[in-house]
């Protein structure tokens, strides 16, 4: 279980970045997921479903929740702005790389935690439903708004 | 669904997301691809969110690896001391705190003027006590998110 969580940790953690604005609070997030889990493995049935999309789902409810225990002066869920590729950054992937973060980063937080699901964890539309707790046929319809929104960061971005 | 099946002529939209995940029918696969055949603009447009799903795959949107996750998983031992001190602490606090209030006042050298005064600042303190407790209480009753299966 705990080497399964630890693989998950990559993406629990860029998912957690997307909604809460901040690695710092998505790290703890993610490891207050790894505790609670760890402290009751017994509450992962794996006759209803993978492991990823559940323990998305607990990542994603325990940032909801600081969300919700954030004080009105810092209930922000823009994300730290990422400065995109220097003038000093090689060309390539990184600096595609770059590109992409900072383009996503300007994206409102429900696009950007979709995408994340979808595009960088590569979940299936059902699983991308039962993180987020909507019906599977809603998601293809969110999932291709937030990536015209995300082509049109990009091109502004490249003007 | 019936939106999604609209006259081959429409854009078909958010069937482009669907096509480049794999998650179409065979039927709205074929309506994209005639679609995508006569419609230049909606082929462009695939093929650009096809480049940007594989842009993003590719990203490095966290900097945690692997192995620091599991580090962090081992730390497990440090936040279970860390609740088990704060039961100790607050338990040792109760149990001190409750001998003193009776030697308090059982104490024939403390006059009852005294004795009511210190109870009527501990009664105090008491109430607002349980009434953050109760506060605390009912968010939690209301709470959307406690139904959180973990």
């Amino acid at each position: 279980m705990q080497q399964k969580l630890a693989q998950l940790g990559g993406g629990a953690h860029a998912l957690a970045t997307q909604i809460l604005g901040n690695a710092d609070d998505a790290a703890d997030a993610v490891q207050d997921a790894f505790t609670t889990v760890l402290s009751a493995p017994d509450s992962y049935d794996a006759s209803k479903g993978p492991l990823r999309p559940w323990f998305m789902r607990v990542v994603r409810n325990r940032c909801l929740d600081m969300l919700r225990r954030r004080r009105p002066g810092e209930d922000s869920t823009e994300l730290v702005r990422d400065p995109g590729p220097g003038p000093e950054q090689s060309l390539g992937k990184e600096q595609r790389s770059s590109v992409i973060r900072h383009a996503i980063s300007v994206l409102p937080a429900d696009k950007r935690e979709i995408i994340v699901l979808r595009d960088y964890m590569d979940l299936s539309y059902a699983e991308i439903a039962e993180v987020l707790g909507i019906a599977t046929g809603t998601v293809m319809s969110r999932l291709h708004r937030a990536r015209l929104a995300l082509k049109e960061a990009l091109e502004i971005d490249g003007k | 669904m019936a939106s999604r099946t609209n006259h081959i002529d429409q854009h078909v939209g958010e069937l482009l997301s669907g096509y480049i995940d794999g998650e179409l029918t065979q039927q709205e696969r074929q309506r994209v691809d005639i679609h995508c055949e006569s419609c230049a603009e909606c082929h462009q447009l695939r093929e650009e969110l096809r480049n940007i799903r594989r842009d993003v795959g590719d990203a490095r949107l966290s900097e945690i690896g692997e192995d620091n996750w599991r580090e962090m998983m081992n730390d497990r031992t440090v936040q279970a001391t860390r609740g088990i001190g704060w039961l100790l602490l607050i338990g040792g606090f109760l149990a001190v705190a409750g001998i003193g209030i009776y030697e308090f006042l059982t104490d024939p050298s403390v006059g009852l003027t005294e004795k009511l005064l210190v109870a009527v600042i501990y009664g105090g303190f008491t109430a607002l006590f349980v009434s953050v407790l109760r506060q605390r209480l009912i968010e939690r009753k209301s709470d959307k998110y406690k139904d959180v299966e973990i």
